[in-house]
């Protein structure tokens, strides 16, 4: 055992030593103290890109103090900072200055959503007062003019510049000319201001951030812009909460203010509720196919979607009489040119076959639309008008040359094809022209006779409303229909995948 | 102690030549040095103006990053020395298989661009073990991170140091207090390290500069999260990247005049009358 007296006095090294623990222990208590203090709220983890820093904390502070939720900002280049949660798989947003970093996320499966925020321009510019003078693009080539860029593999400014400068054959010329190629646009801004060259290829919405840069207007560079996006990160344990944060950031009455106050040209935005509530009109027949990935879609975004189900013709006649919904789901392509001013670009995402759809042995012998003549036959089918398989079904008839025919047999017309199902299931008929999605479910009782005829066949599209204030929602409801979970419940629910855009 | 000699006994011989063309020579090369750091700070100094220091030292942001850059060196310098103080001995007193090896080891910290430890410590903790440790005690992207980040590069400065400190005291010293029946924990704690108080100071001072510089490490593992995990060196990266060019200047002049007085603190402290005494077996 050490003596720790020695001739009555405490050895000064061990008392060095244990002051060294009990200041340790100070200095931890003074950095665990604020912990404690905070919000038991899981707080958010967003990697940022830096030049992004002055709006995003902006918008971050008042997100926090509306919802309580931390919003932790991690700010650094995009392509450093996408190495980081490539690596850790952490965080829950991923915030760069352009959106081709989100196109390599994407590769490497880091991202799910992605939602628009803002776009800049590419501009040049050189200190305030421009001392040199410059006022086109070949005031750059000049003797005595130094030019700053940013290296165009680092840096998404420098890309831009490069790709454009190319399609003029200026590159080649620039590049020889440029005094010094910088890691990030920052650096370049910085290099003008401090004067150290006379001017560089910065962000349009610098000249806001750094008051000492002037604009060069040059045709060169008309339109050549970046697009910025937030995406939601995979490893995002709190999808939910980052997803409400992100439809904060990407809100036109709330994160695109403060994007567009410091100088960024907001992209198209929902309007800010904490719960959206999406209106999707869609065809009866879809009910089965889209239900569950509505469902999964509503938990995952925290919204909610009011689904009116019923036949396209009746929904035709609603959004007619002024009823708009956020989303419209058609049976068939028909139903959409109907009411194609209302809306956006529609995605083909299904197909279905016209099916003559008879009780299982077939006991009236019909082998195809020939045998629809037979007397005494009890035939249904969809309801002309009110929905796209009444429409379809007589169009197809009439293409066949046998609608008067079978129209004589008709006993009844329903605005869905479940409906006939069911009269047929009870017995009240003997055959019903439906969708092959009608049947899926009753398989065991049923038998579909199909018709070899082109027209045959239904398209639903999907597409967005224009005037809809949940325009970007509407188009995530898009992409979870389009995901391959729900491929798989349209075709378990006899449809066709088409899936692809038009 | 042979040339006041040689001149002394000489001086009639050979006519002494004048020393000034030497301290001259000498004082040259060596204040380019010098003067190339006051003009850096000369040329801070215009960048800023004191409202741009004031406003700097009136962001909540700023005032965090200053504590924690504080508290975090000197958490870390006291890690350091409890583990740059026994390896150093070790290393310096005793012969062992893989010294070569451990030595070598040593040098990687120093050696490596600093971003590469942060990543290396990135990597690390994606781990098992380490994941695990994580989410038990949260390190990475918190605190902890910026002191890990910190030591991992500060300790091997301080084992160096101590390691030539323990080298260059006199063995015998120990192995005296050995004969005389002190066990060998007693000799290192009553003899050598007293002795060594100088090199202990000197390491402290070492690591604490280390790793109030300390940068790329931490913007990689512990991220640059405001009122989080910003340093003042990740200050001064933030502000630059908003074109901030002032307030970066102002929180590097910060930085500078915090240095300036903790290293002076640190010297007085540790100067023969206060820190000697306290060291006195």
């Amino acid at each position: 055992m050490l003596r720790l007296f020695h001739s009555g006095r405490i050895n000064g090294a061990w008392l060095a030593f244990l002051g060294s623990i009990v200041v340790l222990g100070l200095l931890i208590a003074m950095l665990a103290w604020p912990a404690g203090s905070e919000p038991s709220k899981t707080p958010l983890l967003v990697y940022c890109a830096a030049g992004l820093m002055t709006s995003v904390t902006a918008i971050a502070k008042e997100y926090e103090a509306e919802s309580g939720v931390p919003i932790h900002l991690n700010f650094g280049g995009s392509q450093t900072l996408l190495a980081e949660f490539e690596i850790n798989k952490r965080g829950d947003l991923y915030l760069p200055a352009d959106n081709s970093y989100l196109g390599m996320a994407r590769k490497k499966d880091l991202i799910a959503e992605v939602i628009p925020l803002a776009s800049m321009n590419v501009m040049l510019a050189v200190k305030k007062g421009n001392p040199k003078g410059i006022k086109v693009l070949d005031d750059l080539l000049k003797e005595g003019v130094k030019l700053s860029q940013t290296n165009p593999d680092a840096a998404a400014v420098g890309k831009l510049t490069r790709e454009k400068m190319e399609k003029l054959g200026r590159w080649e010329e620039l590049k020889k000319h440029t005094t010094v190629f910088k890691g990030t646009v920052n650096d370049v801004a910085a290099d003008i201001k401090i004067g150290s060259v006379d001017a560089g290829f910065v962000w349009d919405v610098f000249l806001i951030q750094y008051p000492d840069l002037e604009k060069i207007p040059i045709p060169e560079l008309d339109g050549v812009s970046a697009k910025m996006s937030v995406a939601v990160l995979k490893s995002s344990a709190n999808a939910t909460a980052a997803l409400r944060f992100a439809r904060y950031l990407s809100a036109r009455d709330k994160g695109l203010k403060e994007f567009e106050r410091n100088g960024f040209k907001p992209l198209s935005g929902d309007t800010w509720t904490g719960t959206p509530e999406l209106r999707l009109m869609s065809g009866a027949m879809l009910r089965p196919a889209i239900e569950e990935t509505i469902i999964a879609f509503e938990q995952r975004e925290g919204c909610r979607v009011t689904r009116v189900y019923n036949g396209c013709g009746i929904l035709v006649a609603q959004m007619k009489s002024g009823q708009h919904p956020d989303a419209y789901f058609a049976c068939d392509s028909t139903f959409m040119t109907q009411v194609s001013d209302l809306f956006l670009d529609s995605t083909e995402i299904s197909t279905n076959q016209l099916v003559i759809i008879v009780k299982k042995g077939n006991p009236r012998n019909i082998h195809g639309l020939k045998d629809l003549g037979q007397a005494n036959l009890k035939i249904g089918v969809g309801h002309e008008q009110q929905c796209a398989l009444g429409a379809l079904t007589k169009n197809m008839l009439e293409t066949a040359g046998r609608y008067n025919v079978v129209a004589k047999n008709v006993k009844v017309q329903s605005p869905t094809g479940d409906m006939l199902v069911n009269q047929l299931r009870t017995g009240s008929l003997d055959a019903v022209i439906a969708y092959a999605s009608n049947m899926t479910h009753n398989k065991d009782e049923l038998e579909a006779i199909g018709i070899d005829i082109d027209c045959a066949t239904a398209t639903q599209p999907y597409a967005v409303g224009k005037e809809s204030g949940n325009a970007q929602l509407a188009l995530r409801l898009l992409d979870a229909i389009k995901s391959g979970a729900s491929k798989e419940r349209f075709v378990k629910n006899g449809f066709h995948w088409q899936g692809a855009p038009k | 102690m042979n040339a006041p000699h040689a001149d002394m006994a000489q001086p009639q011989l050979i006519r002494a030549r004048s020393d000034v063309p030497f301290y001259v020579a000498f004082g040259i090369l060596g204040s380019t040095y010098v003067f190339l750091i006051i003009a850096m700070l000369i040329a801070d100094l215009r960048f800023t103006t004191g409202p741009h220091l004031l406003q700097a030292l009136s962001s909540p942001e700023i005032r965090y990053s200053i504590k924690l850059s504080l508290i975090s060196c000197t958490i870390t310098t006291i890690l350091s020395l409890w583990v740059g103080v026994p390896l150093g001995y070790l290393l310096s007193r005793f012969q062992f298989p893989g010294k070569v090896a451990v030595d070598a080891i040593l040098d990687i910290p120093i050696v490596l661009p600093p971003l590469v430890i942060g990543l290396s410590l990135l990597i690390l903790f994606q781990t098992p073990f380490f994941r695990a440790l994580d989410t038990l005690f949260p390190i990475t992207y918190a605190v902890p991170s910026v002191i890990l980040a910190q030591f991992s590069v500060a300790c091997a400065f301080a084992v160096r140091t101590m390691r030539i400190t323990f080298d260059q005291i006199n063995p015998r010293g120990e192995q005296v207090a050995l004969t005389l029946g002190c066990s060998r924990s007693q000799a290192f704690w009553m003899v050598v390290l007293p002795e060594a108080r100088r090199g202990i100071l000197t390491a402290a001072t070492l690591a604490w500069a280390r790793s109030l510089g300390e940068f790329g490490p931490i913007l990689i593992f512990s991220g640059a999260t405001r009122m989080r995990t910003e340093v003042l060196s990740t200050t001064v990266f933030l502000e630059l990247s908003v074109g901030n060019i002032e307030a970066a200047v102002a929180v590097s002049l910060l930085m500078i005049a915090a240095a300036v007085i903790v290293l002076t603190l640190l010297r007085v402290f540790g100067s023969e009358r206060t820190f000697g005494k306290a060291f006195e077996p």
